[in-house]
């Protein structure tokens, strides 16, 4: 069964005095949590995402639509980035999420994939 | 007759939990597991036999009747492998032991933390003991068709977010054991929060029920120990907590005769076993404040100041405004109604005027103090604020019994 992970967070944690230093340690728990991964021979894929600022929204109202500059939700963590993974359980794909590095405020959000033939 | 349909009636709920669990460790599917157990309780009760081992008899006419319906729904094939052959019923009876125990299994699956703890202990109580939906909707103060739901949410998260049926490791025990404490906890609260609710109701009986089942998988588990051991001095008190007349009696008042000792050494033979395990917090604290007031029944007195260390240490762990005002009744007692109502002045919050329990200490502790008329006020406040039917009688008999407010 397959889980996204949705990664939440905090994006000024990467703007402030140690911007580099948080993200050159994320980024290397990243690969750490890939590793790891990749060692249990979990199949996975995933990416990092631009900055909220770089979104934009397509906002649908029954049948009409409009753009807007911006991510969908207006909150104080954006969407930064996810993971697929395959696990056995809804466990074990939280024992994974509980892996990713989150260096300031945020949330993972564990989602099961809904398959298309269920 | 009647008599025959009681006893069916106590087997059925002893046999569930156990019957349930295990059903459910193999069928991997909640609703699956109750449907079989409601179809083997009922065919126990028709066939109108007193099998020498109920539990057993249920459990092999409940697989029998998950056979059945697997069959009928013939999808699922490959689990029908999975769970073995079909048993023989006069074989089954003879196995000193022919129940898997999957209980533990069970609760830990019922109390997953992903589930919201409402829900769990919904959950809980539904499946584990059996408990009508109508019930828990009136124990949680929601209507039955919200309860309902509330609980097929649950069961579907579990279902479509694979929530595992195994075990979990080790390890992640600790994080299981909280929730389970959490969920139990509030379906503790939730039973106690009427004095007198719980004499219509079944639910006071299953958390004891429930905790002692928990108690005897977890011996080595202080707070769980303690837990139960909190749920049994409150079951030793549910003859004394309400008068003839339905008024509330609060703990101080209540007439050490109608206590249970039986329900009092149990709860102290648990925490001697935690004393023995070691460790512990918040549960441990507040059974042994419980077990201090317990004393009254052997020599007539309770040691306040040791009360008072003990609501001390619950404050360090628990730093909630409930705790804060036991702790001000408490210091009362062992100091003086002036500290108590210091110690009541000292809490912060600015949502304590909204707060039933505060105003009713704060009334005892100024009637103590001798400030009828402040006492008044505050009781007057906590009237206010909805008080279960128990405990309004309960203030309304202490708003009489102030002399000066008929001047």
């Amino acid at each position: 069964m397959q889980y996204l992970l949705l990664i939440n967070e905090d994006e000024s944690i990467y703007e402030g005095e140690n911007a580099a230093k948080v993200m050159e340690e994320t980024l290397a728990g990243h690969m750490a949590f890939a590793q790891a991964l990749t060692g249990k021979g979990v199949e996975f894929s995933g990416n990092r995402l631009n900055p909220a600022a770089t979104a934009t929204t397509i906002r649908w109202d029954h049948g009409s639509h409009t753009l807007h500059d911006g991510p969908f939700a207006e909150s104080h963590e954006e969407l930064g980035g996810y993971y697929l993974i395959e696990a056995a359980s809804l466990d074990e794909a939280i024992e994974w999420a509980k892996l990713i590095p989150v260096p300031g405020t945020g949330g993972i959000e564990v989602r099961p994939v809904w398959p298309m033939d269920e | 007759m009647a008599d025959g349909r009681v006893s069916a009636g106590s087997a059925i709920a002893a046999a569930r939990p156990r019957v349930v669990a295990a059903l459910a460790a193999q069928l991997r599917d909640l609703d699956l597991a109750e449907d079989a157990f409601a179809e083997a309780a009922r065919a126990l009760i028709e066939s109108g036999a007193a099998p020498d081992r109920p539990q057993a008899w249920l459990y092999v006419t409940a697989r029998r009747k998950a056979f059945d319906m697997l069959r009928k729904r013939r999808a699922e094939a490959r689990l029908l492998e999975t769970m073995g052959a079909e048993p023989d019923m006069a074989e089954v009876l003879h196995l000193p032991d022919p129940i898997p125990d999957e209980r533990l299994r069970l609760i830990f699956i019922c109390c997953h933390p992903a589930l919201a703890t409402e829900a769990r202990a919904a959950l809980a109580l539904r499946v584990v003991c059996g408990l009508p939906v109508a019930e828990i909707a009136r124990v949680f103060v929601m209507t039955e068709p919200a309860m309902y739901q509330r609980i097929t949410r649950a069961k579907a998260k579990i279902r479509e977010a694979r929530i595992a049926f195994e075990l979990p490791p080790r390890r992640l025990w600790q994080e299981r054991i909280e929730a389970v404490l959490l969920t139990l906890e509030l379906a503790y609260t939730a039973a106690y929060q009427d004095a007198a609710g719980e004499r219509d109701g079944e639910l006071a009986a299953e958390i004891d029920r429930l905790a002692a089942m928990l108690a005897e998988l977890l011996p080595g588990e202080p707070e769980i120990l303690s837990f139960a051991a909190l749920v049994a001095l409150a079951r030793s008190r549910e003859q004394a907590r309400v008068d003839a007349r339905g008024a509330m009696v609060p703990l101080s008042r209540q007439d050490t005769a109608l206590w249970d000792c039986a329900a009092i050494m149990r709860a102290q033979d648990l925490l001697e076993r935690v004393n023995r395990v070691g460790g512990g917090g918040a549960m441990r604290l507040m059974a042994a404040i419980q077990l201090a007031h317990a004393r009254r029944l052997f020599d007539g007195t309770v040691d306040w100041p040791a009360i008072v260390a003990l609501y001390d240490a619950l404050l360090a762990v628990r730093p909630d405004p409930v705790v804060a005002i036991n702790r001000a009744a408490a210091l009362a007692r062992a100091e003086s109604p002036a500290a108590g109502l210091a110690a009541l002045d000292d809490i912060p919050g600015r949502r304590l005027a909204r707060f039933r329990p505060y105003h009713a200490v704060r009334a005892e502790l100024l009637a103590q103090a001798g400030q009828r008329e402040a006492a008044g006020d505050s009781l007057r406040a906590a009237l206010s604020l909805d008080p279960p039917g128990a405990e309004r009688l309960y203030l309304e008999d202490r708003l009489e019994a102030l002399p000066e407010l008929g001047d």
